[in-house]
């Protein structure tokens, strides 16, 4: 008996050893001493693979370096294309590039490296329409390429200056054209030096990147994912974290006490809004669109549900997208400042006249009760319940599903759904048309109407950008009249530093702009 | 034993092979897909049915169960949809950190367990017997994030003896394997009361006691050791818990295990990865069971199996 206790002791003991030798510690406690930026992000990108990810962030855009950018100011500036030029009637286009890119392989960012990657692009990106219709690329030199697409596509050019559109070194595949999430290689300022999935992924500066004076000012950068909220502020109050990104809003003012922690706010990119299924026939008569428009107060739910860190929306465009108006925003803002008079007085007029005993307005015996769907997101609940308070005093009742972004995501477009909240980002207007008005592609809002259709495929064509933003500014003109969603605020991008000298972010996309980055010595 | 055996190891494949059926059924049936996912926003009506395609999703689900299940047999788990690795490479990057979890958990909440419930028992209708079976009562009702946030506060945080999250070895699973530990230890404290105090009162407890055996002689060789069946029972039953229990665990503390890729996995609706992981799982949990069974033989000479 006493031999057999010792055996099992002796297996415990041997597969601990075994355990603790399969995985290597990879942290370290102290970074003292070191150039090493260590970032704290709630969630792991599911790939580095820009094809291949619907999850764009801090932690993979950085491999990759982009065709145009868009400066501080917000204009479309040269990067790896140093110019191009917009052939006939707008359907071709050369462009060059700049003659001295590489890849992190080594391999030049050149004509060739830049047709296969959009060839990838086309095949096998979730974000492939972004490309436009393309009919051929052409290599013209070793640094010129043309473009011709079936027809004119204008948004291509800033969308340019996203990473989905980045070229990538497909010469890392492997014979069956896989491997690239394991190998990445871009051209942009880090270079993935490991990746420890679920954990971290560690990057180094990418040594012939076009680094300001005085090169990279830090040594590597570890993307730590840790999704629990508490678990990250611990992590960064602690000091085991320089850059913390997405602030929880509860815990900004507490930062903010600190004198070492610096907090960076820049204006999202990404419209949070109230939608609905605008096929259902409770939502036809535009006067209820816009009585539930007039009953919202932006404002309230931004202090409630976001401790003020919002900025109020009223057009259909957040301010960092090409196509925004202020004439529009002015407009929509005079149109549906909060009115409960006005909005009951509307509702009236489409006929919800009666009240139940519960003060539900009522047309033909029927109560005005709807569904609206939230994700998980807490703050998205908190807000979900602000607006089922204001709807409620203009006599709709909202009952409050929370569903997971998976379930909103498929059912949808189906127009299972009654009401929603949810958001779009994207930096060019054309998002109004392939994402939430264009025609069979309206999936969240389900809204048909033949003239909005016709100004954003104009749009979507008009290589003249003058004449281009002019219809988009009428076909916002007549999405404001109609209403058939409700703008609410854009998010501010909160991210907490210590530890730097220099630390700058983008004040449009948000991204961390690593050549402006040195680490305090 | 050999029939004993042979018919165990029949029972044993007939339950995986019912997880598999369940796990596929219910993976399929709850609302969202990962076509959906995958393309996201700007999925057209045309790219949805070109992934589903290319992923196998548009054939008949037995058709899939079958051949899923042809290529399991030959150790091939599929490729993640979202991320692009093998899900047996997602497994061997992860199952070293949740099975030390697990380990040191079933190791920690064991020695805590019995100690007390061993207590407990030797000093029934104490104020120690209530004290340990309030700390039991604690360590099964108490939230584990609540408990880890705790830890994570006093000896992180406060005392700074501990990493606060993510894995660095050893030291770094010390905080996760109590919180883990501390349900499975209010658990086996019950068990392990309630099985000596049914074994103190026996003859032969009582015919050692006249011969003069040493207390601590009569506690751990005579009652103890006779005691620790169903305790043993117990501590595989709580494996399952413990797998579970590893989802909150590794979330709080940042660890990169099974239980925080299963969270993801099944948020993304990435079939292939859900099934392989919740598969691999369940085939653990019905061997440790079956470990446990066999122990029986070892622990008491009189259990044989025929």
């Amino acid at each position: 008996m006493m031999k057999n206790k010792f055996g099992l002791i002796s297996l415990f003991i041997v597969l601990l050893l075994v355990l603790s030798g399969c995985t290597e510690g990879e942290q370290s406690d102290s970074k003292e001493g070191s150039r090493e930026v260590v970032v704290g992000l709630v969630s792991e990108p599911d790939s580095v693979d820009i094809h291949r990810t619907s999850s764009t962030g801090e932690a993979n855009t950085p491999l990759y370096d982009t065709l145009l950018k868009q400066d501080f100011e917000g204009n479309i500036v040269p990067n790896l294309i140093a110019d191009y030029e917009i052939i006939g009637d707008g359907k071709e286009v050369i462009f060059n590039l700049k003659e001295d890119v590489k890849f992190h392989s080594g391999k030049p960012v050149n004509a060739e490296a830049v047709k296969l990657s959009f060839e990838r692009l086309v095949e096998s990106s979730p974000f492939s329409t972004n490309a436009g219709d393309i009919d051929s690329i052409e290599v013209i030199s070793e640094y010129s390429f043309k473009i011709k697409w079936k027809d004119q596509f204008a948004p291509f050019f800033i969308n340019l200056t996203t990473s989905f559109l980045a070229p990538i070194d497909v010469s890392v595949l492997d014979e069956n054209g896989e491997g690239f999430e394991k190998n990445p290689s871009g051209s942009g300022p880090l270079k993935l030096s490991k990746i420890n999935r679920g954990d971290s992924l560690v990057y180094e500066p990418y040594e012939d990147f076009n680094w300001n004076d005085g090169g990279p000012g830090f040594d590597s950068v570890n993307f730590r994912f840790i999704p629990d909220e508490e678990t990250r502020i611990l992590e960064f109050k602690k000091g085991n974290i320089d850059v913390l990104l997405n602030v929880p809003y509860q815990y900004i003012k507490d930062l903010e006490k600190d004198s070492e922690v610096t907090i960076e706010r820049v204006p999202g990119d990404v419209l949070s809004y109230l939608g609905w299924n605008n096929k259902l026939p409770i939502f036809q008569d535009v006067k209820v669109r816009q009585a539930i428009a007039m009953a919202i107060d932006r404002e309230s739910i931004i202090d409630n549900t976001l401790n003020g860190e919002a900025k109020a929306v009223f057009g259909p465009l957040p301010k960092a997208a090409f196509g925004y108006s202020e004439n529009i925003e002015t407009m929509a803002r005079d149109k549906y400042t909060r009115n409960i008079e006005q909005a009951k007085n509307l509702l009236a007029e489409a006929g919800w006249t009666e009240k139940n005993k519960d003060g539900v307005v009522m047309k033909d015996g029927k109560p005005f009760a709807v569904e609206l769907w939230v994700d998980d997101d807490p703050a998205n609940q908190r807000a979900a319940q602000v607006i089922q308070n204001q709807l409620m005093k203009i006599g709709i009742k909202i009952n409050i599903a929370v569903k997971e972004s998976a379930v909103i995501i498929e059912q949808t477009p189906k127009g299972a759904h009654q009401m929603l909240l949810w958001s779009f980002g994207w930096p060019d207007a054309d998002v109004l048309n392939f994402l939430l008005f264009g025609k069979d592609k309206s999936k969240r809002l389900h809204y048909e109407n033949e003239a909005i259709y016709s100004l954003l495929d104009k749009a979507a064509i008009e290589m003249d950008q003058d004449a281009r933003l002019k219809l988009y500014e009428e076909a916002m003109e007549m999405l404001v009249e109609e209403s058939p969603f409700v703008p609410l605020y854009v998010k501010e991008n909160i991210t907490a530093v210590r530890n730097f000298e220099s630390f700058v972010v983008h004040p449009i996309n948000g991204s961390i702009e690593w050549q402006d980055v040195k680490v305090k010595e | 034993m050999s029939s004993y055996l042979l018919k165990r190891i029949t029972t044993m494949l007939i339950t995986i092979i019912g997880v598999s059926i369940l796990v596929f059924m219910i993976i399929h049936l709850i609302p969202g897909n990962p076509v959906n996912h995958i393309l996201g926003d700007y999925a057209t009506e045309e790219s949805i049915r070109e992934l589903e395609s290319r992923l196998g999703l548009d054939r008949p689900i037995t058709v899939q169960y079958l051949s899923y299940m042809a290529n399991a047999i030959q150790g091939n788990l599929g490729t993640s949809f979202i991320t692009g690795y093998t899900v047996v490479e997602e497994i061997m990057n992860r199952i070293p950190i949740t099975a030390q979890l697990a380990f040191y958990s079933i190791i920690f909440g064991s020695f805590l367990g019995i100690s007390i419930g061993v207590l407990a028992a030797v000093k029934k209708n104490t104020i120690y017997d209530q004290l340990a079976m309030t700390l039991a009562l604690i360590g099964i009702s108490a939230p584990g994030f609540w408990i880890a946030l705790f830890l994570i506060l006093l000896f992180s945080y406060q005392l700074s003896i501990f990493p606060i999250s993510g894995y660095s070895g050893f030291y770094s699973l010390i905080l996760p394997s109590i919180t883990l530990g501390l349900g499975t230890a209010g658990s086996i404290a019950r068990m392990t009361r309630s099985s000596m105090l049914d074994v103190i009162k026996q003859d032969y407890i009582r015919t050692a006691r006249a011969k003069g055996a040493g207390a601590y002689r009569l506690i751990f060789q005579h009652c103890l050791q006779n005691a620790v069946i169903p305790v043993i029972t117990l501590i595989g039953m709580q494996f399952g818990y413990l797998m579970a229990g590893a989802v909150v665990t590794e979330t709080v503390f940042a660890l990169p295990g099974l239980g925080s890729l299963i969270v993801s996995a099944i948020s993304t609706r990435d079939i292939p990865t859900v099934q392989g992981l919740l598969l691999f799982m369940g085939s653990i949990i019905i061997l440790v069971n079956f470990a446990v069974d066999l122990l029986y033989t070892k622990l008491d000479p009189r259990i044989q199996y025929e």
